[in-house]
C-alpha cells in the first residue's frame, strides 16, 4: 500500500509531468487557452495513460524488447481511438475544440515515457497507480495553466465572468505566444521556488527543473540533484 | 639615478586604452537625441503626452530594479538603458493610452524583452517592440490611434490609406507631415525632431549610418516599385517615409545594438529587409503601420545575416 501511494503521489508534485519532467508540452501549449479545454484534454490523457500502463504492464513478459516501442504505440493508438469515439458520442463540443490534439495523444511523450520507464518494468497495480498519478498531475497542470490563461486573456474562468467591470483582458494570453510565455514564466517560478526551498535546506541551488528519475547511479550529474 | 620601481612593469588586464565611451554615456546621448521629438510631442499633445512618457520611463526603471532583485544581479539601472526602453516604448503609443496599458506594456518590455534574456546585450529583440507587440495584440481598441484620438483635428494618414485607399488620404502635404501634423505614435510622428536626433547620433558615430540608410533605401525602392505599378493605388515613397514610425524605427529601433548585425554587409541587408517588410506589411498586412513587426521579424534574421563574415586568414 505504501509503495502504491508513493508511485501515485509522485506524479502529483514531485514529478509533475509538464513542469518537473517537462514532458507532453505539445497539448500543454496548444489546448490550454481555456480551463475547460485543459480539463477535458487532461481527462482524456488520464484515461489513455492509466489503461495503456495497465495493458503494457500485463503483457510486458510477452513483448519482445526489440519491438516494444511499436507495441506501446499500437496499444496507446487503440486506446486513443476509443477515447476519440467516446468524446464524439458524449462530449462533441469539447471534441471540436480539441480537434487534432485528441488523436495526437498517441504520440504524447508522457504515454510512451511512462510505458517505457515504468509500466514495462513493474506489476499492473503499481503501473495503474503511476498512470493515475501522472495523469491527474497532468490534468491539474493543464487546468491550472488553462485557467490562468483564460482568466488573464478573457477575464473568465470555466466560461463564467469572474473579473470586475472595466477589466480589459490581456488578449495576448489566449493566443499562441501567450502559451509559450505563460509556460516559461510558470517554469521559472517553479525553479525559483525550488531553489528557495533548497537553500533553506542548505543544499546547492540548481539550474533547470529537478525530478527523481531513479537512475542516480549511472548519471553524471547526480551530484546536482 | 632614480631607484627602479618594480611596479612599473606590472601589466593590468586589457584593454589598456579606451576612448572613454561607456554604456551610460551612449545611452545618455541617445536619450538626448530623443529629446527634440519628445519636446515636439509635448507641445502637440500637452500634458497627456508628457504623462505617457514619464509613466513609461518610471515603470521601466522600477521593473528593472525589481527584476535585478529577484534574479540576484547587481543593479545596472545607472546605465540608463531602462530609461531608453521606457521612452522608446512611450514614443510608439497613442497619447491617449490609459495608464494600465502604459504600465503593463513598459514592464513587459523590460521583463520579456530584456531581463528574461539576461539583461542588456542578451536580447535577440529590440526591447520596446516586445511591449508594443504585446499591447497591440492584447488591446487593439486602445492601441488604435485613429479611434482613440477622435478629439484631435489631425488625421492618421496610414489608417486612411489602409482602410479607404490612397484617394481618401487628406494629409498629403509633405511639409506638414514632416513637422508632425499627423496622428500616429506619440513621438514617432514628430519626423523633424526624430530625424534631427537620428542625424546627431549618426554624425557623432554613436550608431552606424548603414542600417538607417538600408531601411530608408528599402522603403524607397519597394514603395517606388509599387508606386510605379499603379500610382493610383499605391502611395509614393515620400509618403511612407514621412508617416508612421519609419524614421524612428530606422534610426533608433533597428540600430539597437544586440539585436542587429554588426558588420557592414549584414547591416545593409538587415536594413533593407526592414525597409522592404515595412512596405509589404503596409500594403498587404492588416496593420496600418508595419514598422514594429518589420523590425521584430528582421531581428529574428540577425543570426542568419551574421553568418556572412570574412574567411579566416589562411583558411580555404
Amino acid at each position: 500500500m505504501n509503495r502504491l501511494w508513493k508511485e501515485f503521489s509522485k506524479g502529483l508534485w514531485k514529478d509533475l509531468p509538464p513542469f518537473k519532467l517537462v514532458l507532453g508540452l505539445c497539448p500543454v501549449l496548444a489546448v490550454t487557452n481555456t480551463a475547460d479545454n485543459g480539463l477535458g484534454m487532461g481527462i482524456a490523457v488520464v484515461f489513455v495513460l492509466t489503461l495503456s500502463n495497465l495493458v503494457v504492464s500485463l503483457i510486458r513478459s510477452i513483448i519482445p524488447p526489440k519491438v516494444r516501442i511499436v507495441c506501446f504505440i499500437a496499444i496507446s493508438a487503440s486506446l486513443v481511438v476509443a477515447v476519440e469515439l467516446l468524446m464524439q458520442a458524449y462530449a462533441y463540443p469539447l471534441y471540436q475544440q480539441l480537434g487534432i490534439f485528441v488523436p495526437l495523444i498517441v504520440v504524447n511523450c508522457i504515454i510512451l515515457g511512462r510505458a517505457e520507464a515504468f509500466a514495462f518494468k513493474n506489476p499492473p497495480l503499481l503501473a495503474i497507480a503511476d498512470g493515475l498519478g501522472m495523469g491527474i498531475g497532468f490534468t491539474m497542470s493543464l487546468t491550472f495553466l488553462g485557467g490562468l490563461r483564460e482568466l488573464l486573456g478573457k477575464g473568465q474562468l470555466f466560461g463564467a465572468d469572474v473579473t470586475w467591470q472595466g477589466f480589459e483582458p490581456l488578449g495576448f494570453m489566449v493566443e499562441a505566444p501567450g502559451a509559450f510565455v505563460s509556460l516559461g514564466v510558470l517554469l521559472a517560478i517553479m525553479n525559483f521556488a525550488e531553489n528557495v526551498q533548497r537553500r533553506r535546506k542548505g543544499l546547492k541551488a540548481v539550474e533547470g527543473p529537478t525530478h527523481d528519475c531513479g537512475s542516480c547511479g549511472g548519471c553524471s550529474s547526480a551530484s546536482n540533484c | 639615478m632614480k631607484p627602479f620601481n618594480p611596479f612599473s612593469l606590472t601589466v593590468s588586464v586589457p584593454p589598456h586604452r579606451h576612448c572613454g565611451v561607456t554604456v551610460r554615456s551612449r545611452m545618455l546621448i541617445i536619450l538626448l537625441a530623443m529629446v527634440p521629438a519628445a519636446a515636439m510631442a509635448v507641445t502637440q499633445y500637452g500634458i497627456a503626452g508628457f504623462r505617457v512618457m514619464a509613466l513609461s520611463m518610471a515603470t521601466a526603471v522600477l521593473t528593472e530594479i525589481v527584476c535585478d532583485k529577484f534574479m540576484g544581479r547587481e543593479s545596472q539601472i545607472s546605465d540608463l538603458h531602462a530609461m531608453f526602453v521606457g521612452l522608446a516604448f512611450a514614443f510608439l503609443l497613442p497619447a491617449s493610452a490609459p495608464w494600465w496599458l502604459v504600465t503593463i506594456g513598459s514592464a513587459s518590455s523590460i521583463i520579456l524583452g530584456k531581463m528574461m534574456f539576461g539583461g542588456l546585450g542578451g536580447s535577440p529583440f529590440c526591447a520596446p517592440l516586445i511591449g508594443w507587440a504585446l499591447c497591440r495584440i492584447s488591446w487593439p481598441a486602445f492601441m488604435d490611434i485613429d479611434a482613440t484620438m477622435l478629439t484631435m483635428d489631425l488625421v492618421y494618414p496610414l489608417a486612411q490609406l489602409k482602410n479607404f485607399g490612397l484617394q481618401a488620404v487628406t494629409a498629403t502635404d509633405a511639409q506638414a507631415l514632416f513637422l508632425g501634423k499627423q496622428l500616429g505614435g506619440l513621438g514617432v510622428v514628430q519626423i523633424a525632431g526624430v530625424l534631427m536626433g537620428g542625424l546627431v547620433l549618426v554624425m557623432r558615430k554613436h550608431i552606424s549610418s548603414i542600417i538607417p540608410v538600408g531601411v530608408i533605401a528599402g522603403v524607397i525602392i519597394t514603395a517606388g516599385l509599387f508606386n510605379m505599378i499603379d500610382p493610383e493605388v499605391y502611395a509614393p515613397p515620400v509618403f511612407h517615409l514621412l508617416t508612421g514610425s519609419t524614421i524612428f524605427g530606422a534610426f533608433f529601433l533597428a540600430t539597437d545594438g544586440p539585436s542587429s548585425p554588426n558588420r557592414q554587409i549584414p547591416m545593409l541587408l538587415f536594413g533593407m529587409l526592414v525597409g522592404i517588410m515595412i512596405i509589404i506589411i503596409r500594403v498587404y498586412g492588416i496593420y496600418p503601420d508595419g514598422v514594429p513587426f518589420a523590425i521584430l521579424l528582421a531581428n529574428l534574421f540577425t543570426p542568419v545575416f551574421e553568418r556572412i563574415r570574412p574567411r579566416s586568414f589562411g583558411k580555404r
